[in-house]
């Protein structure tokens, strides 16, 4: 009977999880915190149509009971070894599972903002990530830390993206409609509150996209500036002091405000640290898991039975990470038919 | 010293050391510092050899090392570049490997020539070649570069064991409000090569604080003073100067700060002078006692500490008044001299 | 006609010009830009062109001369260029071709050789006390009027020897040390710049004057 090892329960792993357990194969997953679910759990409501992101996260719950998945909770690998045709996962509570195939659905880290130092993250308390602000949705509030309700907010495109400084020079694609569905919740909440976004790109890819842009600015009033945070410092009364050039005009701009949301982007997992270059596994140069094609082999690693699913290889929305993890779910059903 | 020096892994750089030699350092002096505050260089090197027990040498053939005049745009690249290489030559011939500088400028232009010379090795070839043909000379880079500020920074706390003085308001108990103002060029260009990095540089405010005083932050700490080399040399353009360092002053002054502690000297002269310009053209300063905010060098601060006289670390030179600060901070000194100087210097009837 | 290759290979632009992506954060805090009507941003626009007529005729005017040189662009530009380092390269070869006397603000270059060349020169400083007149420099303050006045007093009470010899701050520099620079200024051409700068402004106000 084949089994299969699926690492990461956030909803790449789940999803392949759950194909592959309809089609009765045995699944062990394999997840590092003490709960499944990944990054979503951070979100609120997803763009661009503000779907629940709780509601898609619940929809897998039923599959903790099923008999075929093995959950292993608060458990993360410390090794993976190949021998006689078989894989071994040896986790560091010294729990080996064995695997005739593999997925590694290890997801992403947002950028940890601390690095940017120019912004003030954990240095200033009115600078907060999006993350912080997605909990602040999720909790219908929004006050700076010291429970005032922002007049003035900012948000701040490409943080920790786009940035030879801090060693991250792609895009993370989906922090520009990020910030916009956040921009466009938070005048939601906060109807007379002013929010400028500052952007270099407004990278508006998916269908729907442009089309939140353009109610941002009719509906909700949201002003943008093209241009690219410089420094934020810390006024006297603890506002938020913002530097930045209006290109568009070609003269530098100050702002106060009384709070920033910094777009922090996605970068390549701990386990991806890692686990690089470990029995065939290989990242790109930006420490990514690399597929053996990004065009039509988007699934597969150089190693036969090791396969990759959802934002392991790069940044995806939560739509994209599901048609991916699918597209790993079908390939290690054939892999397993051929074997 | 590896001359790209580029950490490995990304950090965070308000952590972040360089390395610091410890000892026998070949000085080289800043024609402004010694031009302005002559008695900061002097204490430097007492303070070295009386409270560190630090050897050191201080050469007399050295000369500029024209960096102010290749920011002033008339020294080309290859001349500052072999000035540089000059200067390494004297100091190869006097033994000594670890070379502090006095001016946050040469710092810049030196850690810019050897980057230059490992990014692009044909520049190295050529700086030796003008070296030998135009002075006979031969050089090796250095071991290790500093500029002076961080080897204050370094011996810190050996300082602070020997302290006469705390930054300490003698009259109410409390610390001293600190702003520390890093020269741009000391980590701007590269923020490898200065302690804390670019954003915040700890080379100052790790010394105030292992002396008793409290660091401000204020919006625009980092702002340039504004000297602007050619825009403060050239009269018409000289606005620019004093237009930064108001900026600077009017973001400080809601945090009431007792005085500016600098390491560049171009910074701290300019911070000197423009209050005054400011003062005599608007009527406003930008202290509480209207004398307008100290500035000082982190020697002169050093030394003052250490029980040093303010005359003769040269105190009496600078135009904004240290009077106040030398009063809060209880320093026994010659009160009737330096007030007598004051007046003579501002030329003024003296006023106890 | 600009020497377009070499200006393209001084190691200056070759480091520092690594396709801008129009952020502004250099413009942002650019004292320059605060103060003028400048953007660093614009000057690596116009290199990058690689267009030689835009690229003389920004040689030829004010805009290159705006920048303080304080490198705030190079400590935050996300593609690590340095317009700054770029303004510096860009200021030599205005020079060396000449073209800095077209603009007012260029032509000023002359005053800088004159006094601050002028003090590498004869007295191996970049900046002496006895160059900085009350006339030259009203801002030093009273203060530093007394001193000037003063200088032998003032100097030796912080064990300054200045304009002596031996070691110590402001010392005279000796003679041999002197004759170095002046090799080592002639040798690296610092002074066929000087003449050229001097001939340059010459030239532009004779043919001002017709």
């Amino acid at each position: 009977m084949k089994k299969i090892a699926v690492i990461g329960g956030g909803v790449a792993g789940l999803e392949v999880s759950k194909q592959l357990l309809e089609a009765n194969i045995p699944v062990t997953l394999i997840e590092q915190s003490s709960k499944i679910g990944g990054n979503i759990k951070n979100y609120a409501y997803l763009f661009p149509d503000f779907y629940n992101a709780e509601e898609l996260l619940n929809s897998y719950h039923y599959l903790i009971t099923d008999p075929n998945l093995q959950l292993l909770l608060n458990t993360e690998v410390a090794k993976i070894d190949f021998s006689k045709k078989t894989y071994n996962i040896l986790t560091k509570d010294g729990i080996s599972v064995p695997a005739d195939a593999i997925v590694i659905a290890t997801g992403y880290n947002t950028f940890d903002a601390r690095l940017k130092e120019e912004f003030g993250y954990g240095i200033y308390e009115n600078v907060i990530t999006s993350v912080q602000l997605e909990q602040m949705f999720k909790n219908k509030e929004i006050k700076t830390p010291s429970g005032k309700i922002p007049e003035r907010i900012g948000f701040i495109h490409c943080v920790g993206s786009r940035d030879a400084k801090v060693g991250n020079t792609y895009c993370s694609r989906l922090c520009c409609v990020t910030a916009i569905k956040q921009a466009i919740e938070t005048k939601k909440l906060l109807p007379s509150v002013e929010i400028f976004c500052f952007y270099i790109d407004l990278r508006m890819y998916g269908l729907l996209f442009e089309d939140l842009y353009l109610s941002a600015q009719r509906d909700y009033n949201i002003q943008f500036v093209r241009g690219r945070l410089s420094e934020a410092s810390e006024m006297l009364d603890k506002r938020i002091l913002i530097k930045v050039e209006d290109t568009l005009i070609g003269k530098p701009l100050q702002m106060s405000a009384d709070m920033i949301v910094l777009m922090v982007g996605m970068e390549a997992s701990d386990f991806s640290k890692q686990f690089k270059y470990h029995n065939g596994l290989e990242v790109n140069e930006h420490g990514f898991f690399n597929p053996i094609n990004p065009h039509n082999l988007r699934n597969l690693t150089s190693k036969d039975g090791i396969f990759l699913a959802g934002t392991a290889i790069g940044p995806m929305s939560v739509g994209e990470t599901l048609d991916h993890a699918r597209g790993t779910a079908l390939s290690v059903l054939s892999f397993i038919n051929a074997n | 010293m590896e001359a790209n020096n580029e950490p490995k892994k990304r950090i965070y750089w308000r952590e972040y050391v360089k390395d610091i030699p410890k000892n026998d350092y070949f000085y080289f002096r800043s024609c402004i510092r010694q031009t302005f505050f002559p008695g900061a260089e002097q204490m430097f090197l007492k303070i070295l050899k009386n409270n560190l027990n630090i050897n050191y040498k201080d050469d007399p053939n050295l000369t500029t090392c024209t960096g102010i005049g290749y920011h002033s745009d008339i020294i080309p690249l290859e001349t500052v570049h072999t000035m540089v290489a000059r200067h390494f030559s004297l100091m190869n011939e006097s033994g000594y490997s670890n070379f502090v500088s006095s001016c946050v400028t040469t710092f810049g232009v030196m850690t810019e020539a050897l980057e230059m010379w490992h990014e692009f090795p044909e520049t190295l070839e050529k700086t030796r070649e003008n070296l030998y043909k135009t002075t006979g000379r031969t050089f090796e880079p250095p071991k290790a570069i500093a500029h002076a500020s961080d080897i204050i920074y370094l011996y810190r706390n050996e300082i602070a064991n020997q302290l006469k003085y705390r930054l300490i308001n003698q009259y109410t108990g409390e610390p001293l409000k600190v702003v520390d103002h890093v020269g741009c060029h000391y980590s701007k260009i590269f923020p490898q090569h200065g302690i804390g990095g670019a954003e915040f540089p700890k080379v100052l405010s790790e010394m105030v604080k292992a002396w008793g005083g409290e660091i401000i932050d204020y919006p625009e700490r980092r702002h340039c003073c504004g000297f602007g080399f050619r825009q403060y040399f050239i009269k018409e353009s000289r606005g620019y100067s004093l237009t930064h360092s108001q900026t600077k002053f009017e973001s400080m002054e809601p945090y009431h700060p007792d005085f500016i502690i600098t390491n560049c000297p171009g910074c701290n002269m300019f911070m000197d002078r423009w209050q005054y310009v400011i003062q005599e053209t608007t009527g406003k300063t930008y202290s509480e006692d209207d004398n307008g905010i100290p500035v000082l060098t982190y020697e002169e601060i050093a030394a003052l500490l250490l029980g040093y006289d303010p005359i003769e670390i040269g105190l009496f030179m600078h135009q904004t008044n240290v009077l106040p600060l030398l009063e809060k901070l209880g320093i026994d000194f010659d009160k009737e001299q330096f007030i007598a100087m004051r007046a003579e210097s501002m030329q003024l009837q003296p006023q106890m | 006609m600009i020497p377009i290759e070499e200006i393209y290979s001084d190691p200056r632009i070759v480091e520092n010009l690594n396709a801008c992506i129009n952020c502004g954060v250099c413009t942002a805090l650019c004292p320059a830009a605060d103060y003028y009507d400048y953007e660093p941003r614009y000057i690596e626009r116009v290199v990058l062109s690689h267009d030689p007529v835009a690229l003389e005729e920004l040689m030829s005017s004010d805009y290159i001369w705006y920048c303080g040189q304080c490198m705030s662009c190079k400590a935050r530009c996300p593609r690590k260029n340095a317009p700054g380092v770029v303004v510096s390269a860009l200021r030599y070869w205005s020079q060396k071709t000449g073209l800095f006397a077209k603009s007012k603000m260029g032509r000023n270059q002359v005053l800088i050789k004159q006094s601050i060349g002028q003090n590498i020169y004869d007295l191996g400083y970049c900046v002496h006390p006895s160059k900085l007149t009350k006339e030259a420099h009203p801002e030093q303050g009273p203060v530093w009027e007394w001193i000037f006045n003063n200088r032998e007093k003032a100097y030796s009470l912080v064990n300054a020897n200045i304009d002596k010899e031996g070691a110590g701050p402001m010392r005279k520099i000796s003679d041999d040390a002197v004759n170095e620079i002046h090799s080592i200024l002639k040798g690296t051409g610092a002074l066929d710049l000087w003449e050229t700068i001097e001939n340059s402004v010459k030239e532009t106000s004779i043919n001002n004057k017709k």
